[in-house]
Parts: C-alpha cells; sequence; structure tokens
C-alpha cells in the first residue's frame, strides 16, 4: 500500500512537472503569434520606440486597410494558394510514385537511385536561380504559374522521397505478395494497397511542401513579373520602400497571409492526426 | 546595403563641371554646361516610329513600391505621360528594392528585360552595358540637352556615349538635432571641424549620444566616412581613388581614416548601434536619442512628414578638417537613381525619347515630393518644397566638387572588399595604415 | 512458353519501374541536375553574372577559403549548427513526439500549437527575435540584467566578458555598456542559432509523432502488463520502430543546417560576423558580383551536403 501510494505521489509530481515544461513550451510557442498580431496594429515609433513587446498604444486598425489596399492582396492570396496546391499535388503524385519504384519494385540499381534522389537536398536554392531562370525561358514559361509550382515541385520532391520511403518501407511485403495473388497488377496494388495507407506520409509531405513554397520569395520575384501572377510573399515585399518602410502594414499583410494557414492548420490537424494514426496498420 | 550612392564630380550652379565617367578606362571629360532655368518644356515626338494605326507596347520595371515615397511621383508622372503619348500602351511593376537587384541581374544575364527598367549608376549599370544589354540613349538625349546638363549624364555615361536617364539625386546630409544642439548651449550646426568636436564633447558630457550609425549596414557607416575623408583630403584625391585612378595607398587618406577612427574610440557612436538597423537608428535619432544623424538626403521628405520633429531638425554640410586640401561645398553625392532601355527592346528608340520624358516628369514630382534634389533643370514652380530639401538644394547650388559614394562607383568586387574594410575600421580591427594597405592590395 | 512469360514478365517490370520513377526523374533533371551541371561549370570560370567569362580552372576553389571570402570560418558555423540541431533540437522534438504520442490529456492541442512556430514566415520570425535581442530595452536584455549572480547581472558579466575580448583589439574599442546582441561577433552566431534551432522544432515533433503513432498499440500493451516502464517502452519499443523517421530527421537537420540562410540574413545583415556557406555564397553572387566564386561554394556545399547524407545514412544502416 505504502508503496504504491508513493509511486502515485511520484507520478502525480511528475506529471504536474511535464505539465508545466508543457505550459512553458506552449506559452513560448504562443508568443510569436500573439506578437505577429500586436505588431500588426502599431506605427514605426512604437515598433522601433520603448513599446516592442507590449499591446499597442494606439490601435492602428488601418494599417490592414493600407495593406489590403495595396496591390492586390485577394489575388495574391489566390495565385498563392493556386501554385501551393498544384506543387503539392505533384509532389505527392511523383514522390510516392518513385518511393514505390524504390522500395517495392525489386530491380538493379535501386540503391543508386535512391541516393540520386537524395542529392536534392543538397541543393542551396540561390545558387540555382540564374541556371533555373534560364531553363525557364528556354522552356518558354516564364510569368507564369508553372513557373513556380515546377521548380518548388522539383525542391521538395527529394524530401517527399525521403519520408514515403520512411513510412512505405514499413508497410509489410505480404500485403503486395498477397496482392498480386490476389491478381492486382503493379499499378493496381500501388493505387489500392500502398497509396491507402501512406496517409501519414501525404500529411507529412503536404505540410512539409506547403512551407517550402508559400513563403517562398527569391523564385517568386524573379520568375515572375507581371501583376497577375504575383505571390504572397513578393506582394508583401512590395509593403517596405527604398529609404522608409512603413512596418505596421507589413505586419498586417503578415497576419492576413498567415492566420488563413493557421486556421486551416487548425482546423485539418485532427484528420491530419487522424492520419498518422491511420498509418498505425503494421506489425 | 542600400544603392545611393554616385559618381560624377558635378557642379550645381552655373559653374563648369568636371565629369567623371564610371568604367575605369573611360576618359575623362570637361565640358562646359549651364544650368539654365529653361521655361519651355519640350515634348519629344515620338510618334515617329509607331506602325500605323498599331499602339507601341512598353513596360517598365520600376522600385516604386507602393510604399516607397517615389511612388507618386512615378504615377504622376506615368500618368501625365502617357495622356500625352495616347499610341503607347505603356505598363510597369514595381519590385521591392533589395530583391530587384537579384531580379535586374538575373534578367539582363538572361536577356529577359523590360524594354524600360530602373538601375543604379555607375558601377551597376555599367556591368550591364558592358555586357551591351544596354541602349545607347546618345540621339534621344540630344532632344532634350537643354534641359538635363551633361555633368547630371556623368554617372550613366560610358566610354563617351550616354546610358541612363537620371530622376533624382541625393547627397549625405549632416542632421542634427537642435533641441540637444541647444540644451549644450548650440544655436547652430558648428561650422568648423573643431567646433564640432568641442560640441560632441559637450554632448558627452551631457549624456546625449552624438551619432547614431547603423554598424549592421556598413553603408551607413561609410556615410560617415567618406565625409570625414572627403574632408580631409579633398573630393579630387577621394575621387580618383574611388574611380581606380589612384592607388588606396595613400597616406593622407590613412590619416583621414585614423580621424574617422578616432570619432568612434572617443566614444561617439552609440554602441549600440553595432547590432541595430538603419530603420532602427532613425527611429532613435527621430525619437531624439542622437545628436546628429549622417546620412542621405532622401530622409528630408521623412523628417518634414513628422509634424513634431521637423521643428527640431536642421541639415547642413560636414565641417572642413584639412582647410589646405579640403573646403566647403565638396560633397559626397549625385544622380545615382537612374532609368535605361533595353538594348533587346523592340522599340528601344521610341522607348529611349518616352524615357527622358518620364525621367524628367519623375524627376520634377520626386523634387516637390522632396524625394531629393532635381537632375533636370527647374522650370517650374518649387516654392512648396520642404525645407529641408530647399536648405539641401542651397548646399548644393554652392558646391564645387562632387564625390561618388565608394560602394557605387566600384565595381561590385571591389565595393565588397571595401565594404568588409569599412566594417573592420568601425569595429577598430584595423587602423587607417592596415585599411589602405589591404585595400590597395585587393584593388588594382 | 515459361521463359516468355518471366522475359515477359521482366520487361513489364523495367517498364512498370521507368514509368513509376518518370514524374520524378524529369522533375530532377530539368530542375535540378541540369542547374548542378552549370553551377560547375560556372565555377571555373572568372564571370560577374551577366558580361563574358573567362576560364580560370579552380581558380575560384582556391580563392573561397582566403580571407576575403571566408569559406572556412563559415563552414565550421553551419557544422556546429549541424550538431546542435541533431543533438539538442532533435532530442527535445524527440522527447516532446514521445511525451504526446503516449496519449496525454491535451494531446492534440499541444501538438497543434507546437507546431504553429513552422507555419509562421521567416520574416516574423526575423522580426521577432530582432525585438528580443535589441540592445539594452529587449526582451534578452531587460531579463538578463535582471538575474543577479553575485551582485552582477548575468548582462554585466556577458558585457564585460565582451569588453575584455574587445580589450585585445588593436586599437582600443570604447566599451559597450549593453551587449549588442546581434552586432559582434562573439554573441551572434549563437543568437542566430537559438531561433532557428526554436523554429523547427515542431516540424521534427510532428514527423517523429507520426512515427509514435504507428508503433501498434499491443505492443505498448504488451509491454506495459510486462512490468515495463514509460522510459523502458521508449527506449525498446518506440525508439527502434521509428528509427526509419529518426534517420529522416537527422538528415533534415543536418543538410537544413549547412544550407541555413534565411533567418541569419535577417538578423545578421553584415558579412563576417555570423557567416554560414549559404549567406557566404549570396553575397559573393548577387553583392560581390562573382558568380564564379559563388558557384564554386555552391558545388562544394552540394558536395558537402551530400557527403553527411550518405554518412547518416550508413551509420543507420550499420545499426540495423
Amino acid at each position: 500500500m505504502d508503496t504504491n501510494e508513493s509511486i502515485n505521489k511520484i507520478s502525480t509530481v511528475g506529471k504536474i512537472v511535464i505539465y508545466v515544461v508543457l505550459g512553458i513550451w506552449t506559452i513560448v510557442n504562443l508568443f510569436p503569434i500573439y506578437w505577429m498580431f500586436t505588431f500588426s496594429l502599431k506605427g514605426n515609433d512604437e515598433i522601433f520606440g520603448d513599446n516592442m513587446m507590449g499591446l499597442p498604444r494606439h490601435w492602428l486598425w488601418k494599417n490592414y486597410a493600407s495593406a489590403m489596399g495595396t496591390g492586390n492582396m485577394p489575388l495574391y492570396f489566390l495565385n498563392s494558394t493556386i501554385v501551393a496546391v498544384a506543387t503539392i499535388a505533384i509532389v505527392l503524385i511523383a514522390a510516392l510514385m518513385a518511393t514505390f519504384a524504390i522500395t517495392r519494385l525489386v530491380w538493379k540499381g535501386r540503391e543508386m537511385m535512391n541516393r540520386f534522389f537524395m542529392l536534392g537536398l543538397t541543393i542551396p536554392i540561390h545558387s540555382s536561380l540564374l541556371p533555373v531562370f534560364l531553363i525557364l525561358k528556354k522552356l518558354k514559361m516564364l510569368n507564369s504559374y508553372q513557373s513556380l509550382f515546377i521548380p518548388y515541385a522539383a525542391f521538395s520532391l527529394a524530401m517527399g522521397i525521403l519520408i514515403c520511403s520512411g513510412f512505405m518501407g514499413d508497410i509489410p511485403k505480404d500485403l503486395d505478395e498477397a496482392a498480386t495473388i490476389d491478381g492486382c497488377g503493379t499499378w493496381k496494388t500501388f493505387f489500392l494497397i500502398i497509396v491507402p495507407l501512406m496517409k501519414p506520409a501525404v500529411s507529412t509531405v503536404g505540410i512539409y511542401t506547403f512551407l517550402q513554397c508559400w513563403n517562398e520569395l527569391m523564385f517568386a520575384n524573379t520568375f515572375i513579373s507581371t501583376g497577375k501572377y504575383r505571390t504572397l510573399p513578393v506582394g508583401i515585399q512590395a509593403l517596405s520602400g527604398q529609404h522608409t518602410t512603413d512596418w505596421g502594414p507589413i505586419g498586417a499583410a503578415l497576419v492576413i497571409a498567415t492566420f488563413p494557414t493557421l486556421l486551416v492548420y487548425i482546423f485539418l490537424s485532427k484528420r491530419i492526426q487522424d492520419s498518422f494514426i491511420a498509418g498505425a496498420v503494421k506489425g | 546595403m542600400k544603392m545611393k550612392k554616385f559618381a560624377s564630380v558635378l557642379l550645381a550652379g552655373a559653374m563648369v563641371a568636371t565629369m567623371a565617367g564610371c568604367t575605369s578606362d573611360d576618359t575623362t571629360t570637361t565640358t562646359t554646361t549651364d544650368t539654365n532655368t529653361n521655361t519651355t518644356t519640350t515634348t519629344t515626338d515620338t510618334n515617329t516610329t509607331t506602325t500605323d494605326g498599331e499602339k507601341t507596347n512598353l513596360t517598365m520595371w520600376c522600385i516604386a513600391t507602393e510604399s516607397d515615397s517615389n511612388r507618386h511621383s512615378y504615377e504622376a508622372a506615368i500618368a501625365d505621360v502617357t495622356a500625352a503619348h495616347p499610341e503607347i500602351n505603356f505598363t510597369w511593376e514595381a519590385f521591392e528594392n533589395e530583391s530587384y537587384k537579384t531580379k535586374i541581374k538575373a534578367a539582363v544575364a538572361a536577356d529577359e528585360m523590360p524594354d524600360i527598367f530602373f538601375t543604379w549608376s555607375c558601377a551597376f549599370l555599367g556591368d550591364f552595358v558592358d555586357a551591351g544589354r544596354v541602349y545607347c540613349l546618345d540621339d534621344a538625349y540630344a532632344k532634350v540637352k537643354d534641359e538635363l546638363p551633361e555633368s547630371m549624364m556623368g554617372n550613366s555615361t560610358y566610354n563617351g556615349k550616354h546610358y541612363g536617364v537620371p530622376l533624382t539625386m541625393n547627397i549625405v546630409g549632416l542632421f542634427a538635432n537642435m533641441d540637444l544642439l541647444k540644451s549644450v548651449g548650440y544655436d547652430d550646426i558648428p561650422g568648423t571641424y573643431e567646433d564640432f568636436i568641442a560640441c560632441c564633447d559637450a554632448l558627452k558630457a551631457a549624456d546625449i549620444i552624438p551619432f547614431g550609425c547603423a554598424g549592421k549596414e556598413t553603408w551607413c557607416v561609410t556615410e560617415y566616412l567618406e565625409s570625414v575623408i572627403e574632408k580631409s583630403v579633398g573630393y579630387e584625391a577621394l575621387n580618383d581613388i574611388f574611380l581606380a585612378r589612384a592607388s588606396w595607398a595613400n597616406d593622407d587618406v590613412a590619416a583621414a581614416v585614423d580621424t574617422f577612427q578616432s570619432l568612434v574610440v572617443n566614444g561617439y557612436f552609440d554602441p549600440n548601434g553595432d547590432g541595430l538597423s538603419n530603420d532602427e537608428i532613425k527611429a532613435n535619432f527621430m525619437a531624439g536619442k542622437y545628436a546628429f544623424y549622417m546620412n542621405g538626403t532622401w530622409n528630408c521628405a521623412d523628417f518634414a512628414a513628422n509634424e513634431e520633429f521637423f521643428p527640431k531638425v536642421k541639415v547642413g554640410e560636414f565641417p572642413v578638417i584639412n582647410a589646405d586640401k579640403a573646403t566647403l561645398g565638396q560633397l559626397i553625392g549625385g544622380p545615382s537613381d537612374t532609368l535605361a532601355v533595353a538594348a533587346s527592346s523592340p522599340n528601344a528608340a521610341v522607348a529611349a525619347d518616352f524615357t527622358f520624358e518620364l525621367g524628367r516628369l519623375i524627376c520634377k514630382y520626386g523634387y516637390l515630393d522632396g524625394c531629393g534634389l532635381p537632375a533636370w533643370a527647374v522650370n517650374y514652380d518649387d516654392s512648396e518644397v520642404n525645407g529641408l530639401t530647399k536648405t539641401v538644394a542651397a548646399i548644393t547650388a554652392k558646391a564645387n566638387g562632387y564625390v561618388l559614394f565608394g560602394d557605387t562607383a566600384m565595381a561590385a568586387d571591389d565595393a565588397d572588399a571595401y565594404l568588409k574594410e569599412v566594417a573592420m575600421v568601425y569595429g577598430c580591427e584595423v587602423d587607417g595604415k592596415t585599411f589602405v594597405e589591404d585595400l590597395a592590395a585587393a584593388i588594382r | 512458353m515459361e521463359g516468355i512469360k518471366l522475359m515477359n514478365k521482366k520487361i513489364t517490370n523495367r517498364i512498370n519501374v521507368f514509368l513509376f520513377l518518370l514524374p520524378a526523374l524529369v522533375l530532377f533533371l530539368v530542375i535540378l541536375i541540369i542547374p548542378i551541371g552549370l553551377s560547375g561549370y560556372y565555377s571555373l570560370q572568372e564571370w560577374n553574372g551577366i558580361g563574358a567569362m573567362k576560364f580560370v580552372g579552380i581558380e575560384n576553389y582556391k580563392k573561397v577559403f582566403s580571407d576575403s571570402v571566408g569559406l572556412g570560418p563559415a563552414i565550421r558555423n553551419s557544422i556546429i549548427l549541424a550538431i546542435l540541431s541533431t543533438f539538442v533540437q532533435l532530442p527535445v522534438s524527440l522527447g516532446l513526439a514521445l511525451l504526446l504520442g503516449k496519449g496525454i490529456k491535451g494531446e492534440r492541442i499541444f501538438l497543434s500549437v507546437f507546431f504553429m512556430p513552422v507555419l509562421i514566415s521567416t520574416v516574423v520570425i526575423g522580426q521577432l527575435w530582432l525585438k528580443i535581442y535589441y540592445p539594452e530595452q529587449g526582451m534578452l536584455s531587460v531579463l538578463l540584467s535582471g538575474f543577479k549572480i553575485g551582485g552582477k547581472s548575468i548582462e554585466d558579466g556577458i558585457v564585460s566578458w565582451i569588453n575584455n575580448m574587445n580589450a585585445k583589439l588593436p586599437i582600443p574599442k570604447p566599451p559597450y555598456k549593453n551587449v549588442p546582441w546581434l552586432g559582434n561577433q562573439y554573441t551572434a552566431l549563437a543568437c542566430c542559432f537559438i531561433p532557428i534551432l526554436w523554429q523547427y522544432v515542431g516540424y521534427h515533433m510532428l514527423l517523429l509523432y507520426a512515427g509514435v503513432k504507428s508503433v501498434p498499440p499491443e505492443l505498448r500493451e504488451a509491454a506495459k502488463i510486462d512490468g515495463a516502464t514509460d522510459g523502458q517502452i521508449n527506449k525498446y519499443i518506440v525508439i527502434p520502430q521509428i528509427k526509419p523517421i529518426i534517420k529522416i530527421c537527422v538528415i533534415f537537420a543536418v543538410t537544413g543546417s549547412l544550407k541555413s540562410f534565411d533567418l541569419i540574413y535577417v538578423l545578421v545583415a553584415k558579412p563576417k560576423v555570423a557567416d554560414v556557406p549559404s549567406t557566404v555564397m549570396y553575397n559573393e553572387m548577387f553583392s560581390a558580383n562573382n558568380y564564379g566564386t559563388g558557384s564554386a561554394i555552391a558545388v562544394m556545399l552540394i558536395v558537402l551536403c551530400f557527403v553527411f547524407a550518405m554518412i547518416i545514412s550508413a551509420i543507420f544502416k550499420k545499426e540495423d
């Protein structure tokens, strides 16, 4: 009895410690969101002055009006969304297919191919700016959605394949064999057996890809020269001037760019997290 | 690093201007031009090349983003010019300053430029000209020569040919918070160097920081350093070095750099500034944290727009340090903001005329807004210009020599070496002697 | 008959392999491999990125290690970051993933909140940390000047340490009263690393959490019945099961560290204070217009990342 009680006591203390740690970490991670929001309602005098962290003394809601009134933010938002969705779709299709070929099909050179794809993780994006620009020019693709989502997809692909192979490798091989015996061809096995089991990979790859393309600035600024295809980061950057920058509207624009993704994430997170648990079909 | 630095020795007022070209192999030409106040507004006829019935398409890239202080002048100028030219179908896009540099370089490398593009004069444009990507503007310039003095074209002249249309120009100003100066007994910005130093000492004794400078952005340090060097060795000597006509190995320059460093060592600069950006330093200056702030005169519009701060601020010229070699009126600055025409443009000739017309109006509206000083002749009423910009205009009217800023005048790799060395001087890692030796070795 | 069938099967298999790889291969070749080739070519030229090229052989590769470019210290810095990322950031992420994966109250809320910093743009994160590191009035300075050890605040301690280091400079630099966190070479690097490490904890945590959740619950239950503690379950059951994911995290952390750019560029604009290979490369390519030298750095960075990725893969394979 005594020992049991003491164990319980320790675990209660342990629980408190755990929740305190988690609580502190929660505050640390929520702080940027609070700060971004207050930042968006301040003027330069408060942002650079003695009120860098506190609530705004003057709530400048007009920052939102000037952020929205600059350029064409709704269009930029739409463009960013189109590019992100297309990029995620391409990365998922290409990564799942390539991973299937590498991990499930038997052929010589699959190890080599795996390593080859790893090369994609190593490339510093800035060094490819000019070469990719020249290639896109050759392909007559500058100033279009594909001039962004194709490079974005290529840059996210290596990580996509890496993540997918981490998850696909865990799916027991007998599943394919059973499917083959049941008369499923390679393609049927892929689409009907493997892809449905890859939900956790799909979520993680999707999130990774989204992060890569949503905030990308350099390609978007260089490959797009017409307002029609301009994306959000470029639109937001256009809020700063050569010698003077009014930071409040930039904060407001960043809130406009970030909060929808936060909300979508919160709404989707249950499904995303469910997908992780759904992936637990192995053993 | 913000580009706002310029080449050319130029002369405002009705005097002789020595024009220094930007490429190192360029021959120096001397021209005599009157900065005459021309009252005729010429509308250049650009209609000649237009294909019958069809509109000519022209596209322009620039950095006048919607929150840039130049935005209004671009919009007003474009409205005027497009109204005057219904036969031209004009479209333009604005990009943020820093990322535009990368964008335009990539576009020039790939020969994917718009018809008209914004650029910085001297070395920046020079690389494009060397690559043969820029359309020569000599013919179009001939038509507007009366309104645009040759001296203002110097920064975009390479091997005697004109490649750029200057917009506004700016110099470095010594901005002072008069409230703080008055509190230590100075009613005006000190006119001599001894007085100036005494003033700094008095400020320091009163626990007021004399200078604010963004150590994080080395171009801000050069605003101070280059003024000190110029007022010690004279503008000719400094110009020769910046334009690679003379070696950095120069004892006078080394001594001047030591003079600058003594300002640092004496603790006149805000030590917290080492980790701050120019935006932050400027905000501090406007909040009354520093007595002086040396930076480009483009700040005039901002200071004038702040009702609380405007009555406190004055602008002046850095005092002469060595009167044997330098005089007042030797300034740092010149036209840097420039429009150029792509050689690849199918309508380059039309674009050239159009660009001059546009440039003249951008200059006019920019000057009226207080964004800079006019590179073009002023043939309109400028009485509404803010007081600070007017003071600067008065200073430039008495100017007798300009020095381009190092990081715009020099080729990019030299400018990079220069900025790194300047940062080391400011950080007390090297002295004047090592500074000139290192640069003499790095820049040949 | 059998032979032909087998042949046919082999051919179909080959075609299938090819078709499955096709989309990825096309993307890779066009957007990644050709540019690597071009970078390799540029790295042998003296070129300002615009005008004519001049073949210089391996000159650029020699030049990158000179004092004026300074790739050596930059690589050292990025390796420090990679080590911190692997041995500090990842264990924290793993700890959180294990804790949340075990199933505690509020698991999903914590998971969502911890992931949020990843979703916020680097611009915001950068601006936020600029304010935190603001000298004197910034959060860090205020916090550290509040904590006193033996009558001396932590900030004062750091100030006098930096002033002592600065006293060794050839010219006597006026002493600091406050720490300009991002403005001096002694603290800037560490100050850049903290937000980089912090921001991506959530990402690694999410990846690892997905792994932890895919550990069959029966295994956990069985171990519990056998009297295993949580620690033992994690050590002997969960971690071995999620090794492939840990490998992914390590590769991602290390290559990401070697290529890190954005936050450092926002926080410390000036070269030489907190250089990493990507900032040096960017400066060479786009500020100094030494496109050849920049490309040489790019090629070396690619090789470095690839070698590290291979080493990590090999280590994980060996452990299996």
